[in-house]
């Protein structure tokens, strides 16, 4: 993917530089608001990541100027601004995602991942399939193998989370807003008892198991370790 | 409900009661003495109309005229009625010559003096004021009924009791008056306190603008609290800036450990620096936290609120947290009848029922029970989150709400010490108010909606 960083922080942006191009992404670092609102504005990227605190044009007003000018580019917060009201607000101007720092690697690559692959709005699926498992969005129906298995509500969101980010990481703080909507880190398993849940549902009655389990980072659903 | 109980106790009640009794001493004390002039000067009156009586008839004797004497004394003593007037004349051997018939042949000692009815052989408790005077050598008697003076002082002794009655009346329903007046405003002032000390500093007393002492201690005390606001404010902006200032290096920080992570080689150097890497994630979560706690306490999201239902939060904590429990070899159990609606924020109430049942299920050991509840009581939406575990004793109860403070039967389990605080802050915000409680056995924490 073509990423555009807008990071005035030297350290930070090489940083996230080096490990975007690690991973396989194309990195473009700008230090200064304007220049970064100018770039974000070309309809060259797949994803922009922005700080809030910028040189020259501030974060919110950069985004809310591309928003304005008709850019659809995913955009991602990373920044120190980080009061209980700043991601609604970061949201609110049109980012997609807001990640406060100081912030784990992998943390930002999963959830750049999951911004640049997400489909387009008019192309909903209503069947997610991944190897032999099947999820219909429709009956909310899920089975594997042609064996149907009975999901809670909040296993199916899960599973459906894991499907549609399927063969990429979903972090831990991922799952966390968006199958249990917890914008604070709880202090209990609440994440690992459930995927265990699921797993005893999803994995452990058949040979190959789905779910993998990403150290420190969070789960993946695909096949094989 | 601060004037109907401490209503004797309230200073303008007493003082108006004080007050009252003061003005009906007043007016017992002028009653009296006005009481003794008046009979006093009436007393002077009657003693005077005596001896101008005395005189007069007096003059109608002349040497060796009885006669004219005699027939004055029948004349006067027929004009009186009803025994008011009395007359007795005596010759100088004590025999009667004219008068009232009733009285015939009464003698008196010389001057003034006082005779009760019944020792002039007449009916009645009249008292009669008597004069008696030497005509040539015989005697007359004159006897005044006190009567009408008697009516009189009567009529000055009822005024006044009259009077005193209005009077007490008026001081005792006017200082009802005037102190519930002033009562009514105390409790304004004690009202706005008792809302700034649950956590609305944007409270101020209102002033009336008369701008008596009342309004001159209130505006004080609001001027206090506008610079305590100031200060808390002040003291808010020096945790953000310290906060964002902090997160720059501490990122940076955090990058050259990732760095390093990358080149280490030896197992050692790898685990030191994941280690130092955790401390700092702690150190970030501790900052965050507090930053918060104190942005939840300025008032932060309120203007977010929307209707929401409180027994939904409650049954989804229970599902999310009844497998966790499971986990643990605990149970968790929810109960709440569907309709209990607040104006709130879903995800700070979120975040207070997790961090209560959380401290719930890292508190206690395995084989405890854990209930959230969520009841409607008189209108008021109230919380339960209760385990039989060990409790908390009860001087560490309200100490436990403190920012950072680690319960000693805590400080073994991992945590911030900011679990409760935050709790507090969401509860409070909520206008809600948060305690905690002995369940016998094990912690029961209240949370009643008031609003």
């Amino acid at each position: 993917m073509r990423i555009l960083l807008i990071e005035d922080d030297k350290k930070t942006s090489d940083y996230i530089a080096k490990g975007l191009t690690e991973a396989g992404h194309i990195c473009d670092v700008l230090a200064d608001g304007r220049d970064g609102l100018f770039a974000a504005t070309s309809g060259s990227y797949d994803v922009i990541v922005a700080d809030r605190m910028l040189p020259s044009l501030e974060g919110l007003s950069l985004v809310k100027s591309a928003r304005a000018a008709g850019t659809r580019t995913p955009v991602i917060f990373v920044t120190s601004v980080s009061g209980i009201e700043d991601r609604v607000d970061g949201l609110e101007a049109g980012g997609d995602d807001y990640l406060v720092k100081p912030f784990a690697f992998s943390e930002l690559l999963a959830r750049i991942n999951a911004l640049g692959r997400r489909p387009p709005p008019q192309d909903r699926q209503t069947v997610l399939k991944v190897a032999d498992l099947e999820m219909d969005l429709i009956s909310r129906r899920v089975s594997r193998a042609g064996v149907e298995i009975e999901l809670q509500p909040r296993e199916f969101r899960l599973l459906e989370v894991l499907m549609r980010g399927t063969g990429r990481v979903i972090t831990r703080t991922m799952l966390l807003e968006q199958v249990w909507d917890f914008h604070f880190d709880p202090k209990t398993s609440v994440v690992e008892t459930h995927v265990s849940r699921l797993r005893t549902k999803i994995d452990k009655p058949f040979e190959v198991p789905l779910i993998q389990t990403v150290r420190n980072t969070g789960y993946s659903l695909r096949v094989g370790g | 409900m601060l004037v109907a109980s401490g209503l004797t106790r309230s200073t303008p009640f007493r003082l108006a009661v004080t007050f009252a009794t003061f003005l009906i001493a007043a007016f017992l004390l002028s009653g009296l003495v006005v009481y003794q002039i008046v009979s006093a000067e009436l007393n002077d009156r009657v003693d005077e109309d005596l001896q101008k009586t005395f005189s007069l008839l007096s003059a109608a004797y002349g040497k060796d005229d009885l006669e004219d004497l005699i027939s004055s004394v029948s004349s006067y003593a027929d004009l009186s009625v009803g025994n008011e007037q009395l007359f007795s004349l005596v010759g100088s051997d004590g025999q009667p010559l004219a008068g009232t018939s009733a009285i015939r042949g009464f003698v008196a000692p010389l001057g003034f003096s006082n005779v009760a009815a019944g020792s002039l052989g007449l009916g009645g408790d009249v008292a009669y004021r008597v004069y008696s005077g030497k005509i040539g050598p015989n005697k007359l008697s004159i006897a005044y009924s006190n009567d009408d003076t008697d009516e009189l002082k009567q009529l000055v002794l009822s005024s006044f009791a009259w009077a005193m009655i209005i009077a007490a009346a008026l001081a005792v329903s006017g200082g009802a008056l005037l102190a519930a007046r002033v009562q009514h405003r105390l409790n304004t002032i004690a009202q706005t306190m008792d809302e700034v000390s649950r956590g609305s500093l944007g409270s101020r007393i209102p002033l009336v603008g008369n701008r008596d002492d009342i309004d001159a201690v209130a505006s004080q005390v609001n001027a206090a609290l506008d610079r305590l606001v100031a200060l808390m404010e002040g003291l808010r902006q020096v945790g953000f800036d310290i906060a964002h200032d902090l997160r720059t290096p501490l990122n940076r920080l955090r990058i050259t450990l990732e760095s390093a992570l990358e080149k280490a080689d030896t197992p050692e150097i790898i685990a030191d620096l994941e280690e130092a890497r955790s401390d700092i994630d702690k150190t970030t979560q501790t900052f965050d936290a507090l930053l918060r706690i104190a942005q939840i306490e300025a008032g932060a999201r309120k203007s977010r609120f929307q209707l929401l239902d409180l027994s939904e939060i409650v049954a989804d904590i229970g599902e999310i947290y009844g497998e966790v429990a499971v986990d643990q070899n605990k149970t968790l159990v929810s109960r709440a009848e569907p309709g209990n609606m607040v104006h709130g924020d879903r995800e700070l109430l979120v975040q207070l029922l997790a961090n209560l049942v959380e401290n719930a299920l890292r508190h206690t050991p395995a084989g405890v029970a854990i209930k959230v509840s969520c009841q409607n009581l008189e209108g008021r939406k109230v919380i339960y989150v209760e385990d039989n575990g060990a409790g908390i004793p009860a001087d560490e109860r309200e100490k436990a709400f403190r920012r950072l403070y680690r319960l000693d039967a805590s400080r073994s389990t991992p945590g911030s010490g900011l679990g409760l605080s935050m709790a507090k802050a969401i509860a409070e915000l909520h206008g809600a108010h948060i305690s905690l409680e002995d369940a016998e056995p094990g912690l029961r924490v209240t949370i009643v909606f008031t609003s």
